[in-house]
């Protein structure tokens, strides 16, 4: 009863779910969307589930004055304040809270949240150029092209971006050029022979490199996004839908039980 | 221009200034301002789901519809209660019937919306005439190639993902060029991250420099 009732519901859901694509006529037709207002309905009070854990992880820190037991306060007292300011717009003065006239909307939305939400991803542009420098070093012909394709793409998208991009990659050629020489210096025989046919054709490829940069930077941005990057995505993608229909018809038919821990 | 005497803004450049001040190391000021945001945003979702989904489908769906679309909701209410029931010890175990419902319906609209969303549409996309004729030869050869490059890049990728073989001789081969064109797409990835993130830096900076300060 305790496992075959649920593992019997969700066969069932997810069946008719299936059928429902193949037979788009009554009853069958409005099932995926009825089904899936109340999958909404149903989420919407998962919610509180999740609630309760976050508050009471928080108000026992507070009660037993753990570390970090401050922060925990603002948590819960925000949480609050923000229930019943969007709730009492609805409760006292009979209107949605997301209207554009609401102070919930007005004030709440544009001075405290935006600027939280906001700038806690920005910060993610300094960590992600910290990872970056880690990343992107050319050391193997690999991470040499994701550092070229995420160059391209950045200076191919940014006001300015094409004039800057052909002395920064004029300058890169120049420094691979003097790299080749003095790697020409430190062997012999056919190998400096190699250093040096290597640097002279960096420093040939200055100056195409820099008129192509100066005239088609966008056009070879809009290229890398729209060919080799749409078709390892492509790649992705099908990987992930093969995966993941797979693993819907193991939770349907039962195979796959770990929600029911 | 002359800095803001409007207290909303103070608060929103204090908030700001908070989040901002991880950057030099983990502090107090910081933890409030996260601490805050994590409370408000649960507080929003809650108001959110509310007034856009409860509300309107279940609560006014049963006040304004007849006949059988009314009382049908009663299943959906149900459910929800079933799934409250978790708080109520001696029988949790009843909140799975709710939670097999979710994950049959998760299921069931996965393979649906996969299929439908990417998977067919994917492929379609992928097969692609390999000889594409252009108003010049210069032409004709760059549409070829680019069509050739996608399939390639596509059929590449997921041999590299395919682990059912060991990768080794032709399939190696094939995996490495996979690789290379996954970088390329990482790369490009990375690269609009990082513009998303730094326009978001920009408009925090501008806040601060014009709403607040009122220096540019």
């Amino acid at each position: 009863m305790k496992r075959e009732v649920p593992l019997f519901i969700t066969f069932i859901t997810g069946i008719l779910i299936i059928i429902a694509l193949f037979i788009p006529h009554k009853p069958f037709g409005q099932l995926q969307t009825t089904f899936n207002d109340w999958l909404i309905i149903v989420g919407g009070f998962t919610m509180i589930l999740g609630l309760d854990s976050l508050l009471l992880h928080n108000w026992e820190k507070i009660k037993r004055k753990k570390e970090g037991w401050l922060s925990a306060a603002f948590l819960i007292a925000s949480f609050f304040i923000t229930l019943f300011w969007g709730f009492g717009e609805g409760i006292f003065f009979h209107r949605n809270p997301f209207d554009a006239s609401a102070t919930f909307l007005r004030y709440f939305y544009t001075y405290i949240f935006v600027p939280l939400q906001s700038t806690m991803f920005s910060l993610l542009a300094f960590f992600i150029a910290s990872a970056a420098y880690r990343a992107f070093r050319a050391k193997d012909p690999n991470s040499t092209l994701l550092l070229s394709a995420a160059a391209l793409v950045m200076l191919g998208r940014v006001p300015g971006g094409q004039a800057v991009a052909p002395w920064i990659f004029a300058f890169v050629l120049l420094l691979l050029a003097y790299y080749f020489f003095n790697e020409s210096k430190k062997t012999s025989g056919t190998q400096q022979t190699v250093y040096i046919i290597l640097a002279i054709i960096t420093l040939i490829l200055i100056y195409p490199v820099f008129y192509i940069l100066l005239h088609y930077l966008n056009g070879i941005a809009d290229w890398i996004m729209n060919i080799p990057q749409m078709a390892a995505k492509r790649g992705i993608w099908i990987g992930i839908s093969l995966g993941g229909i797979a693993m819907s018809l193991r939770i349907i038919f039962g195979i796959e039980k770990t929600y029911l821990r | 221009m002359s800095i803001s005497l409007n207290p909303w803004v103070w608060i929103a450049a204090f908030l700001t200034l908070s989040m901002m001040s991880f950057l030099y190391k983990d502090n107090i000021f910081y933890k409030i301002g996260e601490h805050i945001y994590v409370g408000s945003s649960a507080a929003f979702m809650l108001i959110y789901l509310w007034y856009f989904d409860v509300k309107p489908k279940l609560i006014d769906g049963f006040i304004n519809n007849t006949g059988f679309s009314r009382w049908i909701l009663i299943i959906p209410a149900f459910l929800s209660l079933l799934m409250l029931m978790r708080f109520v010890r001696p029988v949790a175990w009843i909140s799975r019937w709710a939670i097999a419902f979710t994950v049959g319906m998760g299921a069931g609209l996965g393979i649906t919306g996969l299929l439908q969303g990417f998977l067919v549409p994917q492929i379609k996309a992928t097969i692609l005439p390999l000889y594409v004729s252009g108003h010049s030869t210069l032409m004709t050869i760059y549409l070829s190639l680019n069509n050739i490059l996608l399939i390639l890049g596509t059929l590449s990728a997921i041999v590299y993902f395919y682990f059912s073989k060991e990768h080794t001789g032709p399939v190696k081969k094939i995996s490495q060029i996979g690789i290379t064109f996954i970088m390329v797409a990482f790369g490009a990835s990375f690269g609009y991250t990082v513009m998303a993130r730094i326009s978001l830096l920009i408009g925090r900076v501008y806040f601060l420099l014009h709403n607040w300060l009122g220096l540019v």
